[in-house]
């Protein structure tokens, strides 16, 4: 093996998905220019980021308030969807119960979720974390338990047959098997996350996020803001999502390495 | 199954040989403790063992290595499963998988071995679990002729150094005769054994001896048990 021009898997990965990013913002930069749109219909990526980096300290504040509520409501959908998928597949008869009530969940829309939360619960943070928890949990659960439901039956009687304890079975064999399909319900639900976070900001909020900011930004005719805001509510989305590629990666060695070091 | 009636000595090489569907896989499953038989009784050094999983060691056609331990956590996988593994198991497996010529694969993923090399590995996880009696059911089957040979030879080793007790499971007549001190011929509709051969061919024994006139005749007798039974 050659090992001088060897680059790091993730190196190359991080590079395709700038690559990617750079083409979006260019063919936006082109339409502007190709088709004349005017300013105030759509502004140039350039002039967007160049509105984002003159409003550096208030631009980091509202993100930073999106930011955590998306980030916890996801800490909190995905732990309640994990535990739930594994609690549903050792009870198989809660499992049957529950399975239809989470299905029905989804069904009912998430803006009409939003408005009794913020009755029940205020304008805190607490009906935004619901909601982002509310959208993440589902495909954590959907696909671990089809995880936990593939493990080979042969794999689970060499575990009897070697005396396995139940819980070491459990996390020795089954659970390291539902990590692929947790790690794709994780990041199915990293790219829906922010979505919830600025439902719950347009609903009602006590304090400014990029959600408030893109509905003022709206009103007051400031397109530019709006473009700001939703490149922003983007690059959360993305961002989540490459980063849990990058956990993925490095929590299964053996998906890409020969030997473990 | 039907009156099936069967004695095996203490570090006895025994193949049970039959078409599919005469009951091998049952009777196997039987004996491991995973199926429950409805009448009869299966003994392991005086003690009852049926429906009880975890007094013999198993291993199937598919390694069931898992592809998220190495090698050599695969091999004290036993362990791993009943009270975690420490450092002397551990070394005890080091020592064994070297011993048998795994030394250099032990930190590796089942993926980057062959297939001849996770059956290994997957033996010595059978033999590391420490059971007296060991069922193999087509362990080699999935392998091309000239890897299972190599496998069957280095079965033959480990058995004689380690003293264990093995009841091997094939449909390979050939196998059957090269591994086993008796060949359990079983017949189907129902299953049943149909006669049991004792194969006294001289241990320990080399390729020479499956072109003898004894392996000849044994296998001449098998195959007329296997198709020609009413």
């Amino acid at each position: 093996m050659n090992h001088h021009k060897t680059r790091h898997p993730i190196v190359a990965q991080i590079f395709f998905w700038l690559l990617a990013m750079l083409l979006i913002l260019f063919v936006w930069q082109a339409a502007i220019v190709v088709f004349r749109i005017p300013h105030f219909v759509m502004p140039a990526p350039a002039a967007v980021i160049d509105m984002l980096f003159g409003n550096g300290p208030m631009i980091l504040k509202l993100m930073w308030q999106t930011l955590k509520e998306t980030l916890s409501g996801y800490v909190i959908g995905a732990a309640v969807g994990f535990v739930l998928a594994v609690g549903m597949s050792q009870i198989p008869l809660m499992g049957r119960l529950v399975y239809p009530a989470l299905v029905t969940s989804q069904a009912v829309p998430i803006v009409g979720i939003a408005a009794p939360l913020v009755i029940i619960f205020g304008f805190g943070m607490t009906p935004k974390l619901i909601i982002v928890a509310w959208i993440v949990f589902f495909p954590v659960v959907v696909n671990v338990m089809d995880g936990l439901a593939q493990v080979d039956p042969d794999q689970i009687n060499l575990a009897r047959l070697l005396g396995g304890t139940p819980l070491r079975t459990f996390l020795i064999v089954k659970l390291p098997a539902c990590l692929g399909p947790l790690f794709s319900g994780l990041k199915i639900g990293a790219s829906y996350a922010v979505t919830g976070a600025v439902i719950g900001e347009w609903t009602a909020s006590s304090r400014m996020g990029l959600g408030t900011y893109l509905l003022s930004a709206n009103a007051q005719m400031n397109t530019t803001g709006v473009y700001a805001a939703m490149m922003l509510m983007t690059l959360i989305g993305v961002g989540s999502f490459v980063s849990l590629l990058m956990i993925e990666y490095l929590a299964t060695p053996w998906r890409h390495r020969a030997t473990s070091k | 199954m039907h009156d099936i009636s069967l004695d095996i000595a203490d570090g006895e090489f025994v193949c049970v040989l039959g078409a599919s569907g005469c009951g091998k896989s049952t009777l196997f499953n039987a004996v491991s403790g995973l199926l429950k038989v409805d009448s009869g009784s299966i003994r392991l050094e005086d003690e009852d063992v049926v429906g009880k999983p975890g007094r013999v060691g198993y291993m199937l056609q598919k390694d069931l290595l898992l592809p998220w331990r190495t090698a050599l956590g695969n091999i004290v996988l036993g362990a791993s499963l009943t009270r975690g593994a420490n450092a002397s198991d551990r070394a005890k497996a080091v020592e064994l998988a070297t011993h048998y010529g795994l030394g250099g694969y032990l930190n590796h993923y089942p993926r980057a071995l062959s297939g001849g090399m996770r059956q290994r590995v997957a033996l010595m996880r059978t033999i590391v679990a420490g059971r007296e009696l060991m069922l193999l059911d087509e362990p080699f089957a999935a392998l091309d002729s000239l890897t299972r040979f190599t496998m069957q030879r280095w079965l033959l080793q480990v058995w004689t150094e380690m003293k264990r007790t093995i009841m091997f499971v094939t449909h390979d007549i050939d196998e059957a005769l090269f591994l086993a001190d008796r060949v359990v011929v079983m017949l189907p509709n129902p299953g049943r054994i149909g006669r049991i051969l004792h194969v006294n061919l001289e241990r320990p024994r080399e390729v020479a001896c499956m072109a003898s006139p004894a392996f000849m005749q044994l296998k001449a007798e098998a195959l007329r048990l296997l198709y020609e039974s009413p």
